[in-house]
């Protein structure tokens, strides 16, 4: 298998399109050491989003401007249309935009009147595009969809993080999640949806 | 002459048809509502939102007419809650105040008929979650204040096997989801708790405070559930304290006295949860108002915006 092929293999997994045993295969049998670390690196981003790394508690604002600052930097032109670098780069801008979110709680100032929608954060793990369910027939099961939002915009949106927000919000998100969890409710979501809200 | 009888029974047949099927999609949901009481099981689920993914296994077991249950967080830190009747009584991290004394109003007891004034619901087809056969519920929104559902629920059992949370643009907000279910007899050993699960003190039984605070204007379907005075927690105030439900959505009011203080409004989302603080002027100076809960950022930004101080009003 070629470089190049090699390369578009990674970067298909790094966009959840292609087989990641596979793709374990190929770089046994390849031994290329570049690529072997691309893709630890790329490992370690998705395990960050993941919450799986213990991360100690980060200056939001420093790691958020760390990720715009990542993100302005000038990308190595790439050699074909989806270069391998490009990509390592934007999944490490969300990965520690991610990151800087779950340490806190992200704040942002703007207009009121935009739609109310979930912020968007590209590269993400979660699923974005999905069909609302339609009225008869089989069930409409969830689909991800491979859609790709821009990194930068996540970063744009994190601004200003005041101090004031940043004392209580998380706070009262707890005791939000808390009561939904323990009130009497029918389903473990509300607690899952509380668990989630913990930092640790 | 033949056919208007005929065209009559079909026209019949088509108009009932869409109301049967809410009428069978509330009948899983009853369902639903029992088994949760009924029911021994035993199982591991994923939870999913934006920026964060868990594992989680639970324990309940249901005898002499007592529910007692136990939630084990699987990945990171072996994060657990032990419940008896949906109240906790030991957990591995602190819970905030309220959450363990179990004094509200059992207003928000999943039912229904509440659900049906804000949603419409629908039975979308057959499904199969964690190894098992589970019909697919939607559960649509009839207004835009609120977000959408699709629900799959145990043939067998009626248990809640998965549930998507879905805008108003279908985007998946949250995710819950089993990936195993044992039904049946749960042994009282696996429902114990680890040394790290610390007793849970229960606070002395007492009246929430009055609220001077009530909302002008809220979406249509919802209702207060509880209200209380609680301290700041990050400064010597009381913060007022109010939540709303419409049978499946919930948020909380938190109002908090500025003293003049300068401080911006501010806006986050997490998944699902959306938080809005609103600075609102009042004769006695400015407070923050906070808005947060599982609803669309449009309706609490309206929410915040429409709270008002109406001294010696209480539990209104």
């Amino acid at each position: 298998m070629s470089r190049e092929a090699l390369h578009e293999s990674l970067s298909a997994v790094m966009d959840n399109e292609a087989d990641e045993l596979e793709l374990r295969r190929v770089l046994a049998d390849s031994g290329e050491t570049e690529l072997r670390s691309t893709w630890s690196r790329y490992q370690i981003a998705r395990a960050a989003m993941h919450k799986e790394l213990i991360e100690p508690r980060l200056d939001i604002a420093a790691a958020v401007s760390a990720a715009i600052a990542d993100e302005a930097a000038p990308v190595k032109p790439a050699e074909h249309k989806r270069s391998v670098w490009q990509n390592v780069g934007r999944i490490a801008v969300a990965a520690s935009v991610t990151v800087a979110v779950l340490a806190g709680v992200r704040l942002y100032n703007g207009g009121a009147d935009s739609a109310p929608q979930m912020a968007q954060q590209a590269a993400q793990p979660a699923p974005s595009g999905l069909s609302v369910p339609q009225a008869q027939g089989p069930a409409m099961l969830a689909g991800y969809s491979e859609g790709e939002a821009d990194a930068g915009q996540a970063a744009q949106d994190t601004t200003a993080v005041e101090g004031w927000h940043e004392q209580r919000l998380p706070e009262y998100v707890r005791q939000h999640a808390q009561q939904a969890a323990f009130g009497g409710s029918e389903t473990a979501l509300p607690y899952a949806r509380a668990a989630s809200m913990e930092e640790r | 002459m033949r056919v208007i009888p005929l065209c009559v029974v079909a026209l019949g047949g088509w108009l009932t048809m869409p109301a049967l099927a809410a009428d069978d999609a509330f009948q899983w949901l009853k369902r639903l509502a029992e088994a949760e009481h009924q029911q021994s099981y035993a199982g591991d689920f994923v939870y999913q939102r934006n920026g964060s993914f868990s594992t989680h296994a639970i324990w309940q077991r249901v005898a002499g007419g007592e529910v007692r249950e136990r939630l084990l967080q699987l990945d990171g830190s072996a994060v657990e809650v032990a419940m008896v009747d949906g109240r906790p009584v030991c957990a591995t991290q602190g819970l905030v105040p309220g959450a363990a004394s179990g004094n509200g109003l059992g207003g928000d007891r999943f039912d229904p008929r509440v659900l049906t004034q804000s949603y419409e619901l629908r039975v979308i087809g057959d499904s199969r979650v964690a190894g098992r056969d589970t019909v697919a519920l939607a559960i649509l929104p009839r207004d835009q204040h609120r977000y959408g559902m699709e629900l799959h629920l145990d043939r067998a059992t009626g248990l809640p096997l998965k549930s998507l949370l879905l805008n108003e643009q279908g985007q998946l907000l949250e995710r819950f989801q089993y990936t195993r279910l044992d039904v049946g007899d749960v042994t009282p050993e696996t429902l114990r708790t680890g040394t790290g699960c610390k007793t849970v003190e229960v606070p002395p039984a007492r009246e929430p405070q009055p609220v001077e605070w009530r909302s002008d204007w809220l979406p249509p379907g919802f209702e207060q559930l509880e209200s209380d005075v609680r301290s700041s927690p990050a400064a010597d105030e009381s913060v007022a304290w109010l939540s709303y439900g419409d049978g499946l959505a919930r948020f909380s009011v938190f109002i908090e006295p500025l003293r003049g203080e300068v401080v911006q409004d501010a806006r986050s989302q997490m998944g699902p949860t959306v938080a809005v603080s609103k600075r609102v002027t009042v004769d006695d100076g400015d407070v923050m108002v906070t808005v947060v809960g599982e609803i669309p950022l449009g309706t609490a930004e309206r929410i915040a915006l429409s709270m008002r101080k109406a001294p010696g009003l209480a539990q209104q």
